[in-house]
């Protein structure tokens, strides 16, 4: 115990004083979350869209203005010629535009937000045929109303995509931790005069892992701060929870970390395949794009990676997401587990001095 | 002459040879490229999209009696939907329907729970009475209400969002084919709901073809940002150069040898990233055209640039890696790389207007034809990348140590 106390001692003593490593690992996910929360603030959401409309016939004009506002935009823009609408589409003023010529109505899009314009669309359609509608005097026999069926109603998109950049947070920081510390250590011929103290290498580990829990935990909790009070987000925390998944995914993360330790010599590759590996998952587990258009095969592929997990809990803590408390239980269960078997296991095998 | 050739190709081999640098150069672009295109390139295709999505019917008991039942042809034609199409194909819904004689209500509270589990993507129910409605719709000139189908969906799933659009279109054309046949609708009478796109584009831009230029020059900007003060540094601190100033090789002689290894990595990065758009994902785009040659080159030589000047900052190697990982995340996404650039407040928009991978990213997606304008008139794509090679080139000349302390 008192060799833990003092491997721990030194632990924060190295962490507080490397600059970058404290920098990378409470201020860079900041960058993450106000770049992101700025880029994707509107995403997703075609009822903050902006409809520019340049009428080249009166014919219909009332009921035509009528069926827009009906539709729900945030805001429509009148626009006295077809090069000024088009213009100001391009500049990313108006999301989509309309043309109305008395005859047809000309839908106008700008090619280079493909990730949009399928939203864009639908909503034309619904204003065609309510114009068509509405032109004749014609009721709908059929109609459809949407109930949101989540427990928050007024989410955006980047609700969804904070509680992923925690759990990215998380996996990154938690395949470095233990791999990057090291690989570090045994370059600078540290871990050679600590392996002939009388040291348990499980003790080494749990000193490097529960500094590292501390400030991952720490990093979290700032990011998610940060979302709340400069994008106004709103979530419905489970701090209970919050803190059983934090504590699990992180050792588990770290666990498999020590795999990365295993196989590399040098911290800067150890750092290399942990921001490989995890930048790979960050795009496989829909943190920023859906999961749900992806192919069959990668679906699959998603389900089988720990990131699309952790964000799902993640989500689930946050209140952005319901989830079964067996599938919650079972998720943290299984980080806990990939930690419990992995430290052991490994420690002997990575605790040991660079053979050149 | 021969020294500057041995050197370019030293770089080449030892960049090719560093499994990292393989990664980071060709594997990662070119797994971005594939996800990107597996995902945004399908959008609104429904042979790629599937959906598990409930029908609950209250209203079997009361339709049976009446003339015409609109659930059943509701039900029908989603049941349709959820059959292949053709053998070993998925069909666009799984429909899941109650059993006969279940609780209707304990049902939809399970199938609300299903969808807040992102494990539905939507749920239709038609309520008790539905038929009599739409009955009375038709033949009641006074009834202007219709009958009303509850979509319960969720705004946080983009599934759920186009399950539910999707849903709404298949209903809103069932209900326009019996406005149709009851004649209070004249399909004659209706205008035509067209789309078009800005410029001259007769056509949506193929997302493979909007992404792939913006993978390219991710590619030649990773490789600048982080392997030239990568290799400048490591060799640095490793003392590897100082081994070079020993021999009769200038500066000068050195850095046009390693200036002329970089660009020819990017000219491989290049072709690989292209064969793989065109001939795996099907791009149709070319930059054959001596405008894109042109903004590629200095795109390259702008990132190389980039690198040097980083290479001049840092102290370490390993602070290089910061610095490079520092200015990586901000350059690449508010560069419209990956996400419009609409709506950014006014620091943001600083930080886009100076930085170069917009400019050419811009530039070359309109020498290709897939951008119709840029965000500034068309001499600052030029201008801009210009300006940070000269300012990177003098910060360079001015502080970069080419050996280590003695």
């Amino acid at each position: 115990m008192k060799a833990f106390r003092a491997l721990l001692l030194t632990e924060i003593r190295n962490f507080t004083r490397d600059r970058m490593m404290l920098f990378f690992t409470l201020l860079f996910p900041l960058v993450f979350i106000l770049l992101f929360g700025f880029l994707m603030g509107g995403m997703g959401d075609v009822e903050h869209a902006t409809l520019g409309v340049y009428l080249e016939s009166q014919d219909d004009e009332d009921t035509f203005m009528q069926t827009l506002e009906r539709a729900g935009l945030r805001d429509i823009r009148p626009f006295d010629s077809l090069q000024s609408l088009e213009d100001n589409m391009a500049d990313g003023q108006i999301d989509f535009g309309v043309v109305w010529n008395g005859a047809v109505l000309r839908f106008i899009y700008d090619p280079s937000r493909l990730q949009e314009n399928y939203a864009f669309q639908q909503l034309a359609n619904g204003i065609g045929a309510g114009f068509n509608m509405q032109r004749q005097d014609a009721v709908p026999a059929i109609n459809v109303v949407r109930i949101e069926a989540g427990e928050i109603e007024s989410i955006s998109w980047f609700n969804l995509v904070l509680p992923g950049i925690l759990a990215f947070t998380i996996l990154s920081s938690g395949l470095f931790a233990i791999s990057g510390h090291l690989t570090q250590m045994k370059q600078r011929n540290i871990l050679d005069r600590l392996i002939v103290t009388p040291m348990s290498p499980v003790a080494l580990l749990l000193a490097i892992a529960l500094v590292r829990l501390v400030v991952g935990a720490l990093s979290t909790l700032i990011t998610l701060g940060v979302g709340i009070l400069v994008f106004k987000l709103h979530f419905t925390i489970d701090w209970l929870r919050y803190g059983i998944f934090v504590i699990c995914s992180t050792l588990g993360t770290m666990g498999l970390g020590t795999l990365i330790a295993l196989i590399v010599r040098r911290p800067s590759s150890a750092g290399n395949v942990a921001n490989a590996a995890a930048m790979i998952m960050m795009f496989m587990a829909g943190i920023y794009f859906p999961v749900s258009f992806m192919p069959a095969f990668m679906r699959t592929l998603s389900r089988l990676m720990p990131l699309t997990h952790m964000a799902n809990v993640m989500r689930h803590v946050t209140g952005v997401l319901d989830m079964s408390d067996l599938r919650f239980w079972m998720t943290s269960a299984a980080f806990l587990g990939i930690a419990l078997i992995l430290f052991p296991l490994m420690a002997r095998y990575i605790v040991r001095p660079l053979r050149n | 002459m021969k020294d500057v050739l041995a050197l370019a190709k030293s770089h080449v081999v030892t960049a090719l040879r560093e499994r990292v640098t393989l990664f980071w150069f060709l594997v990662f672009p070119a797994f971005l490229l594939t996800i990107l295109t597996l995902i945004f390139g399908q959008v609104g295709q429904e042979e790629n999209v599937h959906f598990s999505i409930t029908l609950i019917n209250h209203d079997h008991a009361e339709s049976s009696n009446l003339p015409f039942s609109a659930t059943r042809v509701i039900e029908e034609t989603l049941g349709s939907l959820s059959e292949a199409r053709e053998s070993g194909a998925q069909p666009l819904f799984t429909l899941i329907q109650p059993a006969p004689g279940s609780d209707g209500d304990a049902f939809l509270e399970q199938e609300l729970v299903q969808i807040r589990r992102g494990n539905r993507a939507a749920v239709l129910v038609l309520p008790g009475g539905f038929d009599e409605a739409v009955l009375s719709g038709i033949l009641d000139e006074t009834d202007r209400s219709g009958a009303t189908a509850k979509l319960y969906m969720s705004h946080t799933s983009v599934a759920s969002e186009t399950a539910s659009s999707i849903i709404e279109q298949i209903l809103a054309e069932i209900d326009r084919t019996i406005l149709i046949q009851t004649g209070r609708f004249d399909e004659t009478q209706a205008v035509a709901v067209v789309t078009d796109w800005i410029g001259q584009e007769e056509e949506e831009t193929r997302y493979v073809d909007f992404v792939l230029p913006g993978i390219i020059l991710m590619g030649f900007f990773t490789n600048g940002l982080f392997g030239v003060p990568g290799t400048i540094l490591f060799n640095r601190d490793r003392k590897v150069l100082r081994r070079y100033w020993v021999t009769p090789l200038s500066v000068g002689r050195y850095l046009a040898g390693f200036g002329l290894g970089h660009l020819s990595l990017c000219v491989v990065q290049f072709a690989l990233l292209f064969a793989l758009g065109k001939y795996a994902f099907g791009a149709t785009i070319q930059f054959t055209h001596p405008l894109s040659i042109i903004i590629l080159v200095l795109a390259a030589i702008t990132f190389m640039a980039f690198g040097f000047f980083i290479a001049a900052l840092a102290k370490s190697a390993n602070a290089g890696m910061a610095v490079a990982n520092i200015l990586n995340m901000p350059m690449m996404f508010l560069s419209g790389m990956f996400f419009p650039l609409v709506g950014l407040p006014i620091f943001m928009m600083v930080i886009v207007y100076a930085n170069p991978v917009i400019y050419l990213l811009e530039a070359l997606r309109q020498s290709v034809g897939v951008q119709t304008s840029t965000l500034m008139p068309f001499p600052w794509t030029f201008i801009v990348p210009l300006f940070w090679i000269a300012l990177c080139s003098l910060v360079t000349i001015r502080r970069l140590r080419w050996d280590v302390a003695r």
